[in-house]
């Protein structure tokens, strides 16, 4: 009763969370704008919550839900706050 | 039968998360890469709460869930909204004068 979601899935389902966290840090490293790294942080955060969601199946505990709630919080007002800044200093 | 529906759900959630990074490697401008991003990654954290919630199988793990699933959805399109309006397309096509602003 424990083990209804085979581990495989969850192990295919962090190899695509992992991949998509390098190509948006490739992205983070060399894009051309500020912008497009604020885009890629936001995106950075949606994987992380992504990655804490199927760990928390991985280990059976739903505990770990009160996390995403917050990272989703965090992000938001992150990238308002640079974007605003921007924006401001801009024009 | 909930074991397929739950893998399932949560191999499409990653599945689509990765088309968003995907998308925000590949797309040539800053409008293409918040289109990407922004919206599959929504629908890629909307699967996946579906899903771990299915797992799970609680109230309070349903509440929060639809809390997420509401606050991701009211503040995405704000946050491409805002990225994309603090852009200014003057600064990318030269790339060179870059430095200074």
């Amino acid at each position: 009763m424990t083990e209804i979601v085979p581990d495989i899935v969850l192990y295919i389902a962090f190899a695509f969370l992992m991949t998509a966290m390098i190509i948006t840090l490739a992205r983070l490293l060399k894009g051309p704008s500020i912008n497009d790294r604020i885009a890629a942080m936001d995106l950075i955060a949606s994987i992380i919550m992504g990655v804490i969601l199927v760990y928390s199946v991985l280990i059976n505990n739903s505990m770990y839900f009160d996390v995403p709630v917050i990272i989703s919080l965090i992000s938001f007002i992150g990238t308002i706050a640079v974007s605003t800044y921007l924006t401001q200093k801009n024009g | 039968m909930d074991k397929l529906i739950i893998s399932i759900l949560i191999l499409l959630g990653s599945f689509f998360i990765l088309v968003a990074a995907i998308g925000i490697l590949r797309f040539k401008d800053l409008y293409g890469r918040l289109h990407a991003t922004t919206k599959a990654t929504s629908f890629g954290i909307l699967l996946l709460l579906i899903g771990v919630s299915l797992y799970f199988n609680v109230f309070q793990v349903y509440m929060k869930a639809l809390l997420i699933i509401l606050f991701v959805y009211l503040t995405a399109p704000l946050a491409a909204h805002s990225i994309a309006k603090s852009f200014s397309p003057k600064g990318e096509k030269s790339e060179d004068t870059k430095e200074n602003t």
